[in-house]
């Protein structure tokens, strides 16, 4: 029986969800369910990582160690897994506190062709015993063989698994099978995938990925995410037992951790709308939704146009500053006719 | 460095050099040059040098030509004061002269560090390519030149077209030169067969080591290999993981061992000809692992992931270095897991 590791972004990746505002009573309620279910890596932490609380890209209620302290408290099977961007998060002012707080998983990520800057967090992680993954964000503006050029550097590095975001939700099957295949040919180390729901592939991509060789699928409860959500953990857990995939998470406990999520943390369950289907469409990170649309507003021009130009401008995760400045542009078109 | 450590690397050099050292006997009185002079390579041939001018009076002199001298002079002070080492503060790739009484030349710069191959390539590529060959011009000028020993890299040996159990020198497979990975090796290649043209168009004396893997002092255990990883993860009580089936099989040499077969390959080494440098004696990575956790007397555990399977070896072949120059392993996997042990716990105590 194939066997998969499911990494739960619930915690980070829904935080961009709520603009980051994750209460320890969230944390709690959904890290004891997580735990009961036996998922295996329960990631936690502001939606850009370690780190990343900023204006730009949006301040968390709680900082950092208030997150990574609450939530360790109430893990004991999961272990606990960060995502860490270097640049937002530093070795010694973040990364280094993160495992005195008793972090397991540390995914060091970087935009798909510049894992170059992820050498120096990926190693120290290893030095300090704990598990390292490297995170390919934003893959599908990178081809097949870039991304196995890349991948192999986080290899050297020392990653024990790279895994590839389709942060926009991008991908459509035949896209993941050719990128995962690829990869999980050429690396000695395990292959994952992470999926975003904007074109509504989260699930069947995830499922091509383990048919390509992925080992380690990233998904979140309730599809808790960015834009128009992740791959829905719980869903993916039966799919896959139908499938004869092993995850090894109890699917009743899964189900009630995600109607924890459902009652008690989420503001709205994420679905497909317009904004979130251009933005797969356009190849624009999902987190970037919320931040168009209060843009659009602002400036009175329409969200899917937003989207469309930042994809021609090949904008990424980091550079939120350039929605308004697209926004301020297309009024001023508007304006002159 | 404690007293302890200084006594065990003589004890090892010590233990390889034996009662007579005739065999070294050329390097009396003879000044010797190292690129790459203080990284791990380098380190060792001046612990085994100081070894044979304390106890044999062999009156070698040494120049270790680094980029940074500094560091060592903080790490080594017992060998940067010594009177007959002297320490040169420059690239590989910008000498224009080499001292006029050089009488052996050992190449030993660029890093086999896989971490730099994949974020500087370029550099990396450059340091073996035009730095072996701005060596090579400066040693066509030397009137008393005896031999170079270029140190090449067992992963020239690239893909072997089938299974064997160790490593011929001649068993030259092949190699994708159109991916990140084939960086170093590819670079080493070329600085082989650059060896070679200089040895054919300048008669240069050329032998060429190719060096496969090696655990003991002098090492970081920051670097990215398994066995490395192993120790580090022992020491601190962290699981030793390994990602495979933990059946790769590799081969590790102490390195007095490696040391004293450089100094064996650069006086006798046959012009022309390339030495596999290394343990004949392999053994799976779960093995090792399980010896580094018995011997560090860990709490942790061998976690094997078996996320992919992974039967390959990578072990050198002995049969020439035996023959030809008679060389033999005198530190077996187990001691070398030992002393390697020791110093690392005495490195971290620092």
């Amino acid at each position: 029986m194939k066997k998969v590791i499911i990494s739960d972004a619930t915690l980070r990746d829904g935080s961009h969800a709520l603009f980051h505002k994750l209460t320890k009573e969230h944390i709690v309620a959904y890290a004891l369910a997580a735990d009961a279910a036996g998922i295996p890596i329960v990631e936690v932490g502001h939606g850009n990582g370690l780190g990343a609380s900023s204006l730009q890209v949006g301040l968390s209620l709680l900082d950092d160690r208030e997150m990574l302290e609450t939530a360790r408290k109430h893990l004991s099977r999961s272990r606990l897994g960060i995502h860490v961007i270097p640049g937002f998060a530093t070795i010694n002012n973040d990364l280094r506190f993160a495992f005195d707080y008793g972090v397991d998983v540390v995914r060091v990520a970087s935009h798909c062709t510049e894992a170059d800057i992820t050498e120096r967090h990926i190693s120290y992680t290893r030095e300090q015993g704990k598990e390292a993954y490297g995170v390919l964000m934003m893959s599908h503006m990178a081809n097949k063989e870039v991304l196995l050029d890349e991948a192999l550097k986080m290899q050297a590095y020392g990653a024990e698994a790279v895994i590839i975001m389709d942060s926009a939700g991008a991908y459509l099957p035949h896209d993941v099978q050719d990128r995962v295949g690829h990869l999980a040919a050429n690396l000695k180390v395990p292959v994952g995938f992470h999926a975003h729901n904007n074109l509504g592939m989260g699930i069947a991509n995830s499922v091509a990925a383990v048919e390509a060789g992925a080992r380690i699928i990233d998904g979140a409860s309730r599809g808790f995410g960015a834009g128009a959500g992740n791959a829905q953990l719980e869903v993916m857990v039966a799919v896959f037992a139908r499938l004869g995939i092993e995850t090894g998470i109890d699917l009743y406990r899964a189900l009630d951790a995600a109607d924890i999520v459902e009652r008690e943390i989420m503001e709205t369950t994420p679905y497909i709308s317009s904004v979130s289907l251009v933005s797969g469409l356009s190849g624009v990170f999902s987190g970037f939704a919320r931040h168009v649309n209060l843009a659009a507003k602002e400036y009175d021009v329409d969200a899917r146009d937003i989207f469309f130009e930042l994809g021609a401008r090949k904008v990424v995760g980091g550079q939120e500053d350039k929605i308004v400045e697209v926004a301020m542009e297309l009024q001023q078109k508007i304006k002159r006719g | 460095m404690d007293n302890h450590l200084r006594e065990m690397i003589t004890a090892d050099c010590q233990e390889v050099v034996g009662p007579s050292p005739e065999a070294l006997d050329k390097l009396r009185n003879r000044q010797v040059f190292v690129t790459g002079g203080t990284g791990f390579v380098g380190t060792w041939i001046a612990e085994l040098v100081i070894f044979l001018n304390d106890h044999h009076n062999f009156g070698t002199s040494l120049i270790l030509l680094a980029r940074d001298i500094d560091a060592f002079r903080i790490k080594t002070p017992h060998l940067a004061e010594r009177k007959e080492i002297r320490l040169l503060s420059s690239d590989v790739r910008n000498i224009i002269d080499l001292p006029a009484d050089v009488n052996y030349i050992i190449h030993a710069a660029a890093t086999p560090d896989n971490r730099q191959h994949m974020s500087t390539p370029l550099a990396v590529m450059e340091t073996i390519t035009r730095g072996t060959a701005t060596l090579l011009d400066a040693a066509a000028t030397l009137q008393s030149l005896s031999a170079i020993l270029n140190i090449s890299s067992g992963q020239i040996y690239g893909r072997q077209c089938c299974a064997t159990p160790t490593i011929t020198e001649d068993a030259v497979g092949s190699l994708p030169c159109n991916t990140i990975t084939s960086v170093y090796p590819e670079a080493k290649r070329y600085a082989e067969t650059l060896c070679s043209a200089y040895w054919s168009c300048c008669k240069l004396p050329i032998v060429t080591a190719r060096p496969f893997a090696f655990i003991g002092p002098y090492q970081s255990l920051d670097k990215p290999w398994a066995i490395n990883n192993f120790i580090r993860d022992a020491l601190t009580d962290n699981d030793i993981r390994i990602i495979s089936n933990g059946m790769p099989v590799r081969s590790y040499m102490y390195p007095s061992d490696m040391a004293y077969w450089l100094l064996r390959m650069l006086v006798d080494g046959a012009s022309g000809q390339a030495y596999n440098l290394g343990s004949p004696y392999g053994i799976t990575l779960r093995d090792v692992a399980e010896k580094v956790k018995a011997y560090a007397n860990t709490t942790a555990e061998v976690v094997i992931k078996q996320m992919h399977p992974d039967n390959s070896v990578f072990v050198p072949d002995n049969g020439l270095v035996s023959s030809t120059l008679g060389l033999e392993i005198k530190v077996p996997i187990d001691e070398t897991l030992k002393r390697s042990l020791r110093w690392f716990r005495g490195a971290f105590r620092r």
